[in-house]
């Protein structure tokens, strides 16, 4: 809170420090947006958030915020993160040393491949590839390396990933149909795992949370990982 | 910003009435009910205002794929909105009017996909404007 980031910033550290203090206090509850408008933005009673949608759109600047922050000031112990769509924040804890090792195993995920001509499709497997970034971070000795990380490290002739994590996305109706691919580069391109994973759409966010765990737990075995953080209860 | 996003903002100020600023006088409206104490900032009529905050929004749905002066545009807006005395403070109400604007307008062709394009539009833009603000604040500190 004393960065320059937040010191200036007085409504942003309070959401930040009510979500952060809700989650630890009552870790099993929802944060509603609500609450959020009467604790930290002073809304009366009768505040109706789709009238003054304050909270939402404050919360995507605290997430901006706070990716700036940690790039800027790496985390020693935790990062907190709030998932879009949530308000309950993610405690992730960082291991001691932050710098990878070289037992470290590395995985690039590019942006999942939608296979569908509807725009509304392309939102949704952004979304599972940002849930499924998210999941995979949270396993111990592995360094998940998005696309545009990928390409700055190939400018710079750093290190190259291991593993590919590719996937496609279907959909018929509410039914999802996802395939995934897990490809060791330094075998030459070997499928090392690879698995059909089918949904029904009910609630957006609550799908990719599930597809991205089960993706999560499958990569964890293929490649002999633990997990090493634990979501907090999410509304 | 991926292309489906930049869709979503075309598409929903594509829909806005811009005549005589009409979606603009809206949004001045409802930011004066929210945040009465940043009427005193805008020591121009309202309507030149509206006038210019259509422009602005044209420029930007223009520009939406040159993120580069995007950016620089926006920090040289949030310097010049740090020297009126804006704090970071007085974005979340600009940020709510805004979308009240598109909501109040559009109704129900407002979908929940352009408000998360807008919501992540406006983080960006608003913390760019945080930026240059900040910027400018350290070059009047240390000339």
């Amino acid at each position: 809170m004393n960065s320059p980031l937040f010191r200036n910033a007085d409504r942003q550290a309070r959401f930040l420090r009510f979500v952060v203090d809700s989650a630890l206090h009552s870790p099993e509850s929802s944060i509603k947006e609500f609450d959020i408008g009467i604790a930290v933005y002073d809304r009366r009673s009768d505040y109706d958030p789709r009238m003054d949608p304050i909270v939402r759109v404050e919360a995507a600047r605290l997430r901006a915020r706070l990716r700036e922050y940690y790039e800027v000031t790496p985390p020693e112990h935790v990062r907190i993160e709030i998932p879009k769509g949530h308000y309950v924040p993610v405690f992730i804890p960082v291991a001691g040393d932050s710098t990878p090792s070289d037992s470290d195993l590395s995985v690039l995920v590019p942006p999942f491949r939608c296979l569908s001509a509807d725009p509304g499709d392309q939102n949704f497997c952004d979304g599972l590839t940002e849930e499924v970034l998210h999941q995979l971070a949270q396993l111990p000795r592995l360094r998940v390396i998005t696309q545009s990380v990928a390409v700055r490290l190939q400018e710079t002739d750093g290190p190259k990933p291991q593993y590919l994590l590719e996937a496609s996305v279907r959909r018929a109706g509410a039914e999802i149909r996802l395939t995934l691919h897990l490809m060791d580069l330094t075998g030459g391109g070997s499928t090392r795992f690879s698995n059909i994973y089918q949904a029904t759409i009910n609630n957006v966010f609550t799908t990719q949370e599930q597809l991205a765990e089960k993706i999560r737990r499958d990569i964890s075995a293929a490649l002999h990982l633990g997990k090493r953080a634990t979501r907090a209860s999410v509304s | 910003m991926d292309t489906v996003t930049i869709r979503h903002l075309r598409e929903s100020v594509a829909l806005l009435p811009m005549e005589n600023s009409g979606a603009a006088n809206l949004f001045y409206g409802r930011l004066f009910e929210l945040a009465p104490e940043v009427r005193p900032m805008f020591n121009r009529e309202i309507g030149l205002q509206a006038k210019k905050f259509s422009e602005m929004l044209a420029w930007i749905i223009t520009n939406l794929d040159r993120p580069d002066e995007l950016s620089s545009e926006m920090r040289a807006l949030g310097g010049r909105h740090g020297g009126y005395g804006v704090t970071i403070d007085q974005y979340a109400p600009v940020g709510s009017a805004l979308m009240w604007m598109f909501q109040h307008t559009l109704g129900d062709r407002f979908t929940p996909e352009m408000e998360e394009a807008w919501l992540e539009f406006y983080a960006f833009i608003s913390f760019e404007m945080e930026r240059g603000a900040r910027e400018t604040s350290t070059t009047r500190a240390h000339p």
